[in-house]
């Protein structure tokens, strides 16, 4: 075993007066204001107020994101609710967390897109949210919504959304960035 | 022996080349779409566009030296020259890279960045043509990508002789066609077309969107899929861009076949059934070790192996012709001693395939009959009187043609009813899970690198074989 290194002395290194080496008096004052924050809240709760600012989720959302965040993925849709992605895989291999995964399908039949995402997954357990899927992407096909991947869980492995869950955005809604865009859609 | 200087190099070269052949053996880069090693010249793409001392621009691929022939390959003329004719071979190019499987790998991409990279300037819209035109059952055209180099079509007619395309209507309209009443499926080696293809205008349906090209490595190997034994590059997924949650089969899957330069055995060509490989290897499996159908040990099992062989009296085997030089020569070393062998063959002819002809494909369908022979003689596979074990190893072998009570010890790789009524069966890796050599029929060694690891359960042939001899015989 290698030696303990020396205590470093740090900047805000806390110094006790003889009241904190007393002890008993910081402990009660520590335990009075849990107390007072908690009675606070029960009565709060009780008379049908929400206590405190503490979130309820995954029930509940914070309403409060910037409206830069960006912390979801979301797959445009043509206007007959297909997927726009035509599975280039340029978000995947732009990708610096290697978390984008399409397996590509091939329909002989839709002249204009034969080439579409079969299945589509992104791994939220290695996404660094950088961005790089919506700025590669051709078809303006992926875009980063302000929310959560929803997935509280305990298996690293298994934080992947598939292509379902990331197509139930409702596009109509985001006004600043209509889609389909205003001048229709470029063959 | 003329002396030729291009960009101001002076260059020893043979009299009837041409400038293009001159360039390439120096490493000298001239861009070329219709132009091709293996094929004629038809200098039709004009790309390939070079300037000539005193004589102003002249095309590489057609122009044959003479002493004192001087030539540029960059000069201001020449870029601008090369830039035009790309303006002009995009003017109807759809650019649809982010769909097309040539991306990455396709020369009307890599020369557009190197030479052009500037977008259209024509105003005009394009002239849409046929997608996805079928060629039949292995190859899709789609005609808007396609340049009319002609590199098909000569193919077809200088290489694989079965002249089954051309080129029908004129100018913008002009359209890659079969010949009437004919299909790319007449031509066992039609696949090379997708291969010389110089854009993604030629198209395989078993590789049609499968993986974008830079997700893949090769591997060198050679087609066991006949006697000539074609060298070969196994496309597989790079490991970095290893699959986790979606068709995760990709990763120990074989993506596509292609032919691995070699002008001593296959030139630049493989046939359709090498790039069938997938077909040939990835069978079910046998990966369990059985005693009399009971799954056992590797140890267990080839303890029971040994016994059995150091117990009989007459004992027979039949040597795979699938077999690398390496396991063969193992075979040889600890095995021969104490059998009489025979060279077994594990694929034979079907008869919608066709035998030996002009390029490459041979009648015997399997990689090393050369080396087994050479080693075990030419012994015909028939049980003998008296045989009281068959060792059995690889395929191919009609167990029916075993008396009744003679205990079989069977060494293979894929699933057959036969594994489980064996005295014992050893599961093997395959060729694509191994290093080693094959003998083609003509004596060239190719030698083939693993692309997968084998699973678990199963032994190398090669390992297998010293650990079966009787002990003490050999050492």
């Amino acid at each position: 075993m290698s030696p303990r290194p020396p205590r470093r002395d740090y900047w805000n290194e806390p110094t006790l007066g003889w009241w904190e080496r007393a002890y008993i008096f910081e402990i009660i004052r520590g335990l009075l204001t849990t107390n007072r924050v908690f009675w606070r809240n029960m009565g709060r709760w009780m008379t049908g107020r929400k206590g405190a600012v503490t979130s309820y989720y995954p029930e509940e959302r914070r309403p409060d994101y910037a409206r830069g965040n960006r912390g979801k993925h979301v797959l445009t849709q043509r206007p007959d609710g297909r997927p726009q992605c035509i599975a280039c895989n340029m978000c995947a291999t732009v990708c610096p967390a290697h978390c984008i995964e399409i397996e590509a399908g091939f329909d002989i039949e839709d002249t204009t897109h034969p080439k579409y995402p079969e299945a589509f997954a992104i791994d939220y357990a290695r996404c660094i949210f950088c961005g790089f899927c919506v700025e590669a992407c051709p078809e303006d096909a992926i875009r980063m919504v302000p929310d959560v991947p929803n997935l509280p869980g305990s298996d690293r492995h298994n934080m992947w959304l598939d292509k379902e869950h990331l197509m139930t955005w409702n596009p109509q809604q985001d006004v600043a960035k209509p889609y389909p865009p205003k001048g229709g859609l470029q063959k | 022996m003329p002396g030729i200087v291009i960009d101001g190099r002076e260059l020893e070269a043979e009299g009837g080349q041409t400038v293009m052949q001159v360039a390439l053996a120096h490493d000298i880069p001239i861009p070329a779409f219709c132009w091709h090693p293996a094929l004629s010249i038809a200098g039709n793409c004009r790309v390939c566009m070079v300037e000539v001392e005193g004589r102003g621009l002249a095309l590489a691929c057609n122009l044959p030296i003479y002493d004192g022939l001087k030539v540029h390959t960059d000069t201001e003329a020449v870029r601008n020259q090369r830039k035009l004719t790309l303006q002009f071979l995009t003017l109807n190019h759809p650019v649809d890279c982010g769909i097309c499987d040539k991306a990455g790998e396709c020369l009307l991409q890599d020369y557009h960045y190197a030479h052009n990279g500037s977008p259209s300037t024509s105003i005009d819209p394009k002239v849409h043509a046929t997608k996805h035109y079928s060629l039949g059952s292995r190859i899709v055209l789609d005609n808007e990508r396609c340049i009319l180099c002609s590199r098909c079509v000569r193919f077809t007619r200088e290489v694989s002789g079965s002249n089954v395309l051309g080129i029908k209507h004129r100018g913008d309209t002009s359209l890659v066609r079969p010949a009437e009443g004919r299909s790319l499926d007449d031509d066992p080696y039609s696949d090379n077309v997708i291969d010389i293809c110089p854009v993604g205008a030629l198209l395989s349906r078993a590789f049609l969107h499968q993986s974008r090209v830079w997700y893949l490595t090769t591997t060198p190997s050679v087609c066991p899929g006949c006697a000539r034994g074609c060298t070969i590059d196994v496309w597989h997924r790079k490991p970095e861009w290893r699959l986790q949650a979606v068709a995760t089969h990709r990763n120990h899957t074989i993506a596509r076949v292609t032919p691995h330069e070699n002008p001593a055995v296959n030139g630049p060509w493989i046939c359709n059934k090498g790039r069938d490989l997938a077909a040939l290897v990835e069978r079910p499996r046998a990966l369990e070790p059985m005693v009399k159908g009971e799954v056992v040990a590797m140890d267990q099992a080839l303890e029971a192996a040994r016994q059995a062989i150091a117990g009989a009296q007459r004992p027979l085997a039949l040597v795979s012709s699938w077999g690398s030089n390496e396991e063969l020569d193992a075979f040889k070393e600890h095995l021969a001693p104490r059998f009489s062998c025979a060279v077994k063959e594990d694929h034979r002819q079907q008869p919608n395939e066709p035998g030996d002809d002009h390029l490459l494909l041979r009648a015997d369908k399997n990689p090393n009959t050369t080396r087994a022979r050479a080693l075990f003689g030419e012994t015909p596979a028939a049980v003998p009187e008296g045989t009281d074990l068959v060792l059995v190893w690889g395929e191919g072998f009609d167990f029916d043609t075993i008396p009744d009570g003679v205990a079989t010890i069977v060494l293979g790789a894929f699933d057959a009813p036969e594994n489980g009524l064996a005295a014992v069966f050893v599961p093997l890796s395959i060729h694509t899970e191994r290093a080693g050599h094959f003998t083609n029929f003509e004596g060239v060694v190719s030698a083939f690198a693993p692309c997968f690891p084998p699973p678990a359960t199963v032994a190398d042939a090669e390992t297998v074989f010293p650990q079966l001899a009787p002990q003490g015989a050999t050492s």
